[in-house]
């Protein structure tokens, strides 16, 4: 009898869900980019705007780690120093974006009702017109360009973004009966917003800031290469990737080495929130 | 019997869907006394639940209308603001929710959902909440409740959540208790331990429970009187043992016959009644249950009964060809 039980499929013990080591090793290389960014100037790198003529396109050496480009200047230095740019835009856009998205949303879903409907209706028109194209635009007519506006653009960009995600897994949360039974036994409006939806909220929340931060970093990428980022000599991966076309034939190490970080960064990102998603997801089912 | 808790005259829920209006709930009245236990049984879709979450003031604003009148111990439900009704809740009304897996907030420790209750409502400070919530705990069975305080939901098994539920709804001593399919989701042996609690503590606090049932096990030996539902309407209600005993509605007895018993030979065929609740976008004339009634005579589709009087007081039930009254009917 032991035997036919020992030996029937699907009695198998539930494995406790890990993240796995892929996660961690995304979160260390994340954790190393962000600390490059802060600590650049204190790292011991080469000024990136330093134009040395005596190794010019030079290929990876013991001196310069990643080679250097047509003006002299240390690619690896200005990886690490460009990295500021990504960061700063990733983290501060969307700052604004769940800043101003995540409460209209969560109100919209709590609230219902005309509040939800005018609301709806706004995001749903901005989302309908290409982001893209509206943020060249704003870029292009507000000179003179800095990082800040940048970033302001691009934020506001994201909020319809937002808005949607937060307001459908707020509505899907705020039917729960929990919910109810909180309104029922006397909870206040903010308390319910803020003990019973946020909290249920935070896994889709935080697996969507992640890509958010991703696509945002791609956009500023893609403002780069047209020109449209900060202002040169500052370095950004974008704009390194933009210089380095005409000059790609020649010394091919300096398109390879920025893409090569922002993809690297977008997939780590991208990862991270994918696997937290599925892992808190998982939590939900075994409720 | 003390004095009336609750006066429902003539509620009448309506939603208005796009296929056209739906009567959930078509015109009900009834009283509730203070400490009674009364039992709601109908079908899945005979607006049970609606008709609770309506004496809740929990329907939605937009796409709803409800009419008539609840009197909550002299306060009108129908037509309240929100406002009014937080005043309300909890201390006056509270629910246990049908399934105790989704009505406990899955991030919160259980404790934190008690004391939230009290703080809030009834203004105690942090340590006298938590005290309060374990003596409530305690209180409904939950062993070791002074480390299930710390506990989240996912952690306790299904009765357990539903004593939590129950403490809960408990914490601010409401006078009545709307318990909507307290047992749905738990297994036969806990459906009995719930049961017996919360009749326990109706005794123990005098306060009032409406049971919400489709079984009629449940309510038979704790519920004083018992509604039966059908589309939304009453179609018998009166005290436990004349519904049970000297029912008249043939739709009652179509219930209770199609319960198992215990004494049926092995193998019997449970009786099942014939066809399917009435969709209620589309009004028919006459009785609702005509269409599925053995007894059905022309009068039945064409012309709807009304609750009359049956020889036992407060007795009544909604049939043109009642089944005949006896002295004693065995409760099949």
């Amino acid at each position: 009898m032991s035997d036919l039980l020992d030996q029937s499929p699907g009695i198998e013990p539930l494995r406790e869900q890990r993240l796995g080591p892929l996660f961690w090793i995304c979160v260390g290389w994340l954790t190393l980019n962000v600390l490059g960014a802060i600590f650049a100037n204190v790292l011991p790198l080469v000024n990136p705007l330093y134009q040395n003529y005596i190794v010019i396109n030079a290929g990876p050496s013991l001196h310069h780690l990643f080679g250097t480009d047509d003006l002299g200047r240390d690619i690896l230095s200005r990886v690490v120093f460009g990295s500021r740019v990504s960061l700063a835009v990733g983290s501060g856009a969307m700052l604004i974006g769940f800043g101003i998205g995540m409460p209209l949303g969560m109100l919209a879903a709590y609230r219902r009702g005309r509040l939800d409907s005018i609301l709806t209706a706004v995001m749903y028109v901005l989302l309908a017109f290409p982001a893209i194209i509206a943020v060249i635009a704003v870029i292009s007519f507000w000179t003179p360009r800095t990082l800040v506006k940048i970033i302001v653009v691009i934020g506001l960009a994201s909020v319809p973004l937002v808005y949607r995600v937060i307001r459908s897994a707020t509505l899907a949360v705020a039917t729960k009966d929990y919910v109810t039974a909180a309104k029922v036994q006397g909870s206040t409006d903010r308390r319910i917003l803020f003990r019973e939806l946020l909290p249920n909220i935070a896994p889709i929340a935080v697996s969507f800031l992640l890509i958010g931060v991703a696509t945002v970093v791609t956009l500023e990428g893609a403002l780069a290469f047209l020109g449209l980022s900060v202002n040169p000599p500052t370095p950004s991966w974008g704009n390194m990737i933009n210089e380095s076309r005409t000059v790609m034939a020649q010394n091919p190490w300096l398109v390879i080495f920025p893409s090569l970080a922002l993809c690297l960064f977008l997939l780590c990102l991208n990862f991270i929130g994918d696997r937290l998603r599925s892992y808190f997801d998982v939590t939900e089912v075994k409720l | 019997m003390s004095e009336r808790l609750l006066e429902v005259t003539d509620l009448r829920t309506t939603f208005r869907t796009v296929t056209g209006a739906v009567p959930a709930v078509g015109g009900v009245s009834f009283d509730l006394h203070g400490n009674e236990t009364l039992g709601i049984v109908g079908e899945s879709g005979s607006g049970k639940t609606v008709l609770a979450r309506t004496i809740m003031g929990l329907q939605p604003r937009t796409n709803v209308e409800v009419t008539g009148s609840v009197l909550l111990n002299g306060h009108q439900v129908v037509g309240a603001s929100e406002r009014t009704m937080r005043t309300m809740w909890a201390t006056e009304v509270a629910m246990v929710f049908q399934d105790p897996m989704t009505s406990l907030n899955p991030v919160m420790r259980i404790g934190r959902q008690i004391d939230e209750t009290l703080r809030v409502r009834l203004g105690m400070d942090r340590h006298a909440a938590r005290a309060r919530a374990i003596e409530l705990l305690t209180m409904v069975g939950i062993p070791s409740a002074q480390s299930r305080y710390r506990a989240y939901p996912t952690e306790l098994s299904g009765g357990m959540r539903q004593r939590v539920v129950i403490a809960t709804a408990l914490a601010c001593s409401p006078k009545l208790i709307i318990a909507d399919e307290p047992t749905t989701g738990l297994d036969v042996t806990i459906q009995a331990q719930i049961l017996n609690l919360l009749d326990s503590l109706k005794e123990q606090l005098s306060m009032s429970v409406i049971l919400i049932t489709h079984d009629l096990g449940v309510v038979a030996t704790r519920a004083t009187r018992i509604i039966v539902m059908y589309a939304g309407q009453i179609v018998e209600m009166g005290d436990t043992r004349d519904v049970f005993f000297h029912h008249r509605m043939p739709y009652t007895r179509a219930l209770l016959d199609s319960s198992p018993k215990v004494t049926n030979a092995p193998h019997t065929r449970l009786a099942v009644i014939p066809g399917r609740p009435p969709n209620l976008s589309t009004p028919q004339p006459g009785c609702a249950f005509a269409p599925r009634c053995a007894y059905a005579t022309e009068r039945c589709h064409v012309e709807a009964p009304t609750l009359v009087d049956a020889s036992a007081p407060g007795h009544r039930f909604a049939c043109w060809n009642p089944l005949p009254e006896t002295s004693d009917r065995e409760a099949r």
